[in-house]
């Protein structure tokens, strides 16, 4: 009888498997950020409204902050905009806006026409920032928490109910201190 | 001493099990060895088209013969994380370009290569690499291949005993 159930189970996890694999909620092109739990790489770049000034991550020190990956050619960027823009409405946490290989009077009249989420908004011309935040798709946001480091990823637009379920729970939970 | 039971479902089911863990094993082998082949070939050809910088004389080549020589390998190592089966080397996807462009200044700042795919997987992943570094948590990956072929092998040699030993008049009943 176990050596008749034993190919049967066998098989049935194989099935399992390819279920798991074929899964058309899973996104293939997701994969699991090595920077989580590790300090946000720092940089200082020109404001994209603002050449003139340089701004970075250094200044948001101490506070739990969220960066945004996007580019005015970004399709899906556009998309999640107005959940951005919700968000920035709560003034729950600031908005970092990375432009990633940009061009700034495209982002420039892109923010002007759409909204502006973001409190700065540094522009990654040549996608250096980007690669150290080991960036490959836009838009692509991070959540870094009081000791700088990056706690959370989320790759693809953020909705209003992603970022109530993941990222509500871990700003809060970043406030406190914790998880560490 | 004929029995007139059908073929053996335990005997059948074996049979396919092993082939297809085997099958498994066999696709897994060319798997590996076919990215790595495809990501060789792709290093020469991608090299070129790569965009001209500080760092790289009119065609896109590194002063250094033997820089290039590092950089082409090193960039068919790499995959780019836009188009995930084709290197860096290969791909014209404007990150490939930038990844490229970081191979090469790590490259001409006196990087070695291991310091490189270093930088590569502290940011993307182990998954950046065609060809990931031995280490526990990839043994899996690296180990899969034996372990399947391994594995197959016994059930074929277990059934193919169990059949040896057969009378020759149940082996053609039950076949």
């Amino acid at each position: 009888m176990i050596k008749f159930l034993l190919p049967a189970v066998a098989f049935l996890a194989l099935v399992a498997l390819f279920v798991a694999g074929l899964n058309p909620k899973r996104d293939i092109h997701a994969l699991p950020s090595p920077l989580i739990g590790k300090a946000a790489p720092q940089f200082a770049l020109a404001d994209v409204l603002d050449p003139a000034r340089s701004v970075g991550n250094a200044a948001f020190k101490g506070q739990v902050y969220v960066l945004n990956v996007w580019g005015s050619w970004c399709e899906p960027c556009r998309e999640e905009h107005p959940t951005l823009l919700a968000i920035a409405q709560t003034n729950l946490v600031p908005i970092i806006g990375l432009d990633y290989m940009d061009d700034r009077t495209k982002a420039t009249s892109w923010l002007q026409r759409h909204g502006n989420p973001y409190q700065v908004v540094p522009f990654d011309k040549e996608g250096r920032t980007a690669i150290d935040w080991g960036v490959y798709g836009e838009p692509e946001t991070f959540l870094v928490d009081r000791q700088g480091r990056i706690v959370f990823k989320y790759i693809s637009p953020i909705t209003q109910e992603v970022w109530d379920r993941e990222f509500v729970p871990r700003i809060e939970a970043a406030r406190r201190g914790g998880p560490s | 001493m004929r029995s007139a039971r059908p073929p053996d479902p335990r005997r059948a089911s074996l049979i396919v099990l092993a082939a297809l863990v085997g099958s498994a094993a066999l696709a897994e082998g060319a798997g590996l060895a076919g990215a790595a082949g495809l990501a060789e070939g792709a290093g020469l050809a991608g090299a070129a088209q790569g965009a001209a910088s500080a760092v790289t004389d009119a065609n896109g080549q590194l002063q250094s013969p033997t820089l290039q020589a590092r950089f082409e390998r090193i960039a068919a190592n790499l995959r780019c994380l836009v188009c995930q089966n084709e290197s860096i080397a290969d791909s014209n996807a404007e990150l490939a370009a930038d990844l490229r462009r970081q191979v090469r200044e790590m490259l001409v700042a006196g990087k070695s290569d291991q310091a490189i795919y270093d930088y590569m997987t502290d940011r993307y992943g182990d998954f950046v690499r065609f060809n990931p570094a031995l280490e526990p948590k990839t043994l899996l990956i690296w180990g899969a291949p034996f372990i399947m072929v391994i594995a197959g092998g016994l059930i074929v040699y277990r059934v193919a005993r169990r059949r040896a030993r057969l009378p020759l008049d149940e082996e053609s009943a039950a076949s």
